[in-house]
């Protein structure tokens, strides 16, 4: 059993008891290989289902958006950032959240797991330190668990929570001579018409079913523009002009806000690397306005303030 | 290809690039027929829904002017949008959009000949890139699955 | 009815053959999964797959179809005038389907072609199509279609079976269509019997591995307010985040959006698929939304599977345990779960 599991059911038993939360936000165990739950727990006798692993990576700040109530969250390096930036937002209050921080090693992607097994059926899968045994019917492979992180787990550089009320243990160290941006710059050195061919075969196959929207943390308008009617921004077939005008402007409202969590790369069930857009966006802001999203609690987000003295090479 | 003419939508400001544009009219200043102005209040006002819509319609060119930083009717509204705008443009021409395209200037009300000479800078970058071929929507007409299916449809219905 | 072996080499000799007549579609490798294609080699159809990510109910109800044009155009004789949009309505062949997402056809056929309404496309391309399946030897850990009324070699929705064996297949024809189909084919031949009781065996083999996880009839004589108001809806609720995979990706799920777009002088009138985990998708013109909540949401999609579903039409449940939504929720909420509290309570027969 992972460290962690034995402190955040004791976290929980005491916050519950103490009456210092309404509810635990954390994880149960899945009910398929690799996959985890996300549970809220009320009373003390359900603590026992709490649970932590490798097959964590639901963002669970996606739960906190207007809650009423007072609760405990898990939060990983990127939760908590997605935290620290609902709370600049006022979708929650501080004092209705208790922190558990819980220092990350990145999370399995099962997807790849899937793509390694080559059609062979996963029935039960474990990590043990830094390895990753899978096994089905027929087999049993234990393989590098760091080879199978998520794309934005490999080169997370906010592994440790940048807010928390408690640490579930030691800090760990932070990646070191992480590139985040090797990719954008692949396509920053394409033509201009490369470019458009790239992202035109990237969303190719979107269904616009907009689960990366749902699954983002920080996608919480009342009606998103998606559904506005009148006028009507973006037509809702698979025409690839819509499509590509629904990531545009989703990638838009990102800008600035996104913590690179991967909810949206996880959520998307035709496996669509959306992730594209909004890292684009995050290079910009870095190099611009030098902001990283959600790992300073005070200011304002980059684009609800200015200076002066902004950048403006490319205004006549 | 020689009648082309390229379409050019202008976002001016009320208080400052519109002004400008008026007292360039009035001065009987000349520049080129190709853009049509969309009056806004304020640069801040610019939503990048909008520089969309105007690709989406199937215009060349989109060009966007405020007042000069500080001159804002509203104190602070272009410092916001300059910050939006520089995401913008990145994020749009970073996935395809032809540089080229997509303009931005502060004009304030008394530069008529800088609005002149702007105007004809934007219509030549805009020509020099050619027709959009690209981000236009077009009526949706879906049948089956996929785009490659159109072609067999259409030879199934004839 | 007619029954025969096809060795593997030529089995593309004969969907070739069918390719000159009709539409054929068979899973097709697409990116890191699997999905149904038109076909334009015999070939690159891959029937190693275990699913297609997305059902292939998108070959009867396209996730987005234009219903009909008009014209706004002053003055046009036709203004204001539905004109239905021509469709490729012509004959087809899907081949490789799983018995399961077969059987989605049949589920949703309930509810598409009644005595009172019809939907005309979908009841169109329907009878335009010949179903090939290809009987599940090796079923999911997420596959559960035993535990909902069908299983991996269930032939009750298909036209033809198709059973893998070691050197080839054996097509065994279940209607007319079937038989018409393989009828004369010069690449098989009559199957032995060696070759019936080989594919007897995994079929067996294959049922064996599914033992039943829930059973569902019961639920029938639930009353429906108990189970509406039961509490296990708040737990199953909590971690969802309605992001509308599992309808997206779920072959018996049939809702959809009616859309007008206007170009300029003209327009058309589409049809897109829709999920009843958006809060859009119940909202009032009044402004009033009575699946405002999550819980009702997520409460709704399992009640229509398993209850709504089976009060109207006697038949059911609607859902034919493909397990994508189990595979690809992104939180892991587990049909199979949801449905074994909804029966918990149930008694059930011995």
């Amino acid at each position: 059993m992972h460290a962690y599991t034995e402190k955040i059911r004791e976290a929980a038993q005491r916050l519950l008891a103490d009456k210092k939360v309404d509810g635990v936000i954390g994880f149960r165990q899945g009910t398929i290989p690799m996959m985890s739950e996300p549970v809220f727990i009320r009373h003390a006798d359900q603590v026992h289902q709490l649970t932590w692993n490798g097959f964590c990576g639901v963002n669970l700040a996606n739960y906190l958006v207007k809650r009423k109530d007072r609760v405990a969250v898990v939060a990983k390096g990127c939760d908590s950032r997605n935290i620290v930036l609902q709370l600049q937002e006022n979708q929650i209050r501080r004092d209705q959240l208790y922190i558990l921080g819980a220092p990350c090693h990145g999370m399995v992607d099962r997807r790849k797991v899937w793509a390694f097994l080559k059609g062979r059926d996963p029935l039960q899968a474990t990590e043990d330190g830094d390895s990753l045994r899978v096994s089905g019917r027929d087999f049993e492979e234990v393989v590098d668990r760091q080879a199978f992180l998520q794309d934005n787990c490999r080169i997370c550089t906010h592994r440790n929570p940048v807010i928390y009320d408690e640490l579930l243990g030691d800090p760990v160290p932070e990646q070191a001579g992480v590139d985040r941006y090797e990719d954008v710059r692949r396509v920053e050195a394409m033509g201009s018409e490369e470019r458009w061919r790239y992202f035109e075969d990237l969303i190719a196959s979107c269904i616009r079913c907009y689960a990366c929207r749902n699954a983002c943390p920080m996608c919480y308008c009342p009606t998103c523009f998606v559904d506005e009617s009148r006028p009507q921004w973006v037509g809702k077939t698979l025409d690839p002009t819509d499509t590509r005008t629904f990531h545009l402007l989703r990638a838009i409202h990102m800008a600035g806000r996104c913590t690179d969590c991967g909810a949206c790369e996880r959520a998307c069930p035709m496996g669509i690397a959306v992730r594209q857009f909004t890292k684009k966006l995050e290079k910009d802001i870095k190099e611009l306005y030098g902001y990283e999203a959600g790992v300073v609690p005070e200011g304002r987000p980059p684009l609800d303030t200015y200076r002066p003295d902004d950048p403006q090479d490319f205004i006549k | 290809m020689n009648s082309w003419e390229p379409k050019i939508i202008a976002f001016l400001c009320n208080w400052c690039s519109y002004g400008a544009a008026d007292l360039a009219g009035v001065s009987r200043l000349q520049y080129p027929v190709n853009i049509r102005v969309i009056r806004v209040p304020c640069s801040g006002r610019i939503n990048p829904k909008f520089i969309l819509a105007a690709f989406r319609h199937g215009a060349d060119g989109v060009w966007v002017s405020g007042c000069h930083p500080g001159d804002c009717h509203y104190i602070e509204g272009n410092y916001y949008a300059r910050r939006k705008f520089a995401v913008v443009k990145s994020l749009l021409e970073h996935t395809g959009l032809e540089p080229g395209r997509l303009h931005f200037s502060w004009i304030s009300s008394a530069e008529a000949s800088k609005f002149a000479e702007t105007a004809r800078e934007v219509v030549e970058a805009v020509r020099a890139v050619g027709p959009a071929r690209h981000f236009i929507k077009t009526k949706p007409m879906w049948d089956d699955i996929e785009a490659p299916l159109k072609a067999a449809c259409q030879a199934e219905v004839g | 009815m007619l029954t025969i072996f096809v060795p593997k080499d030529k089995l593309p000799g004969l969907i070739g053959r069918i390719m000159d007549g009709a539409r054929v579609f068979a899973p097709v490798r697409d990116g890191d999964g699997y999905r149904f294609r038109l076909l334009d080699r015999p070939d690159k159809a891959d029937f190693t797959y275990q699913n297609t990510r997305l059902s292939p109910k998108e070959l009867i109800h396209p996730p987005a179809e234009t219903m009909f044009s008009y014209s706004l155009k002053k003055g046009d004789p036709k203004e204001g005038i539905l004109e239905e949009v021509p469709k490729a309505l012509g004959k087809r062949v899907v081949w490789g389907i799983r018995p399961c997402d077969a059987k989605a056809f049949q589920l949703v056929d309930i509810n598409f072609i009644t005595d009172q309404v019809v939907d005309p496309w979908w009841q169109k391309r329907r009878q335009a199509t010949v179903l090939v399946g290809l009987g599940c030897a090796e079923p999911c850990n997420t596959c559960f279609c035993t535990s909902v009324g069908t299983g991996p070699f269930d032939r009750s929705a298909l036209d033809v079976l198709m059973t893998e064996l070691a050197e080839g297949y054996l097509l065994e024809a279940v209607t007319d269509a079937g038989e018409a189909l393989l009828a004369g084919a010069p690449e098989g031949a009559p199957a032995s019997g060696s070759t019936l009781s080989e594919a007897r065996s995994v079929a067996e083999k294959a049922e064996k591995s599914l033992p039943r996880l829930f059973v569902p009839e019961p639920l029938k004589e639930k009353p429906m307010t108990e189970l509406f108001q039961a509490a296990f809806w708040e737990e199953v609720q909590f971690a969802c985040i309605n992001c509308g995979t599992c309808t997206f990706l779920c072959p018996t799920c049939w809702c959809f959006d009616i859309q007008d777009e206007v170009h300029h002088q003209e327009g058309v009138r589409l049809r897109l698929w829709d999920s009843c985990m958006f809060p859009l998708f119940t909202l009032h013109g009044s402004g009033h939304n009575p699946r405002s909540q999550k819980l009702q949401r997520v409460r709704q999609r399992f009640m229509h599977k398993f209850k709504y579903y089976v009060d109207k039409y006697g038949n059911g449940p609607a859902c034919v345990g493909c397990g994508r939504c189990v595979q690809y929720c992104p939180v892991n909420i587990d049909i199979r779960r949801v449905a074994g509290m909804m029966t918990a309570s149930c008694v059930c027969p011995t």
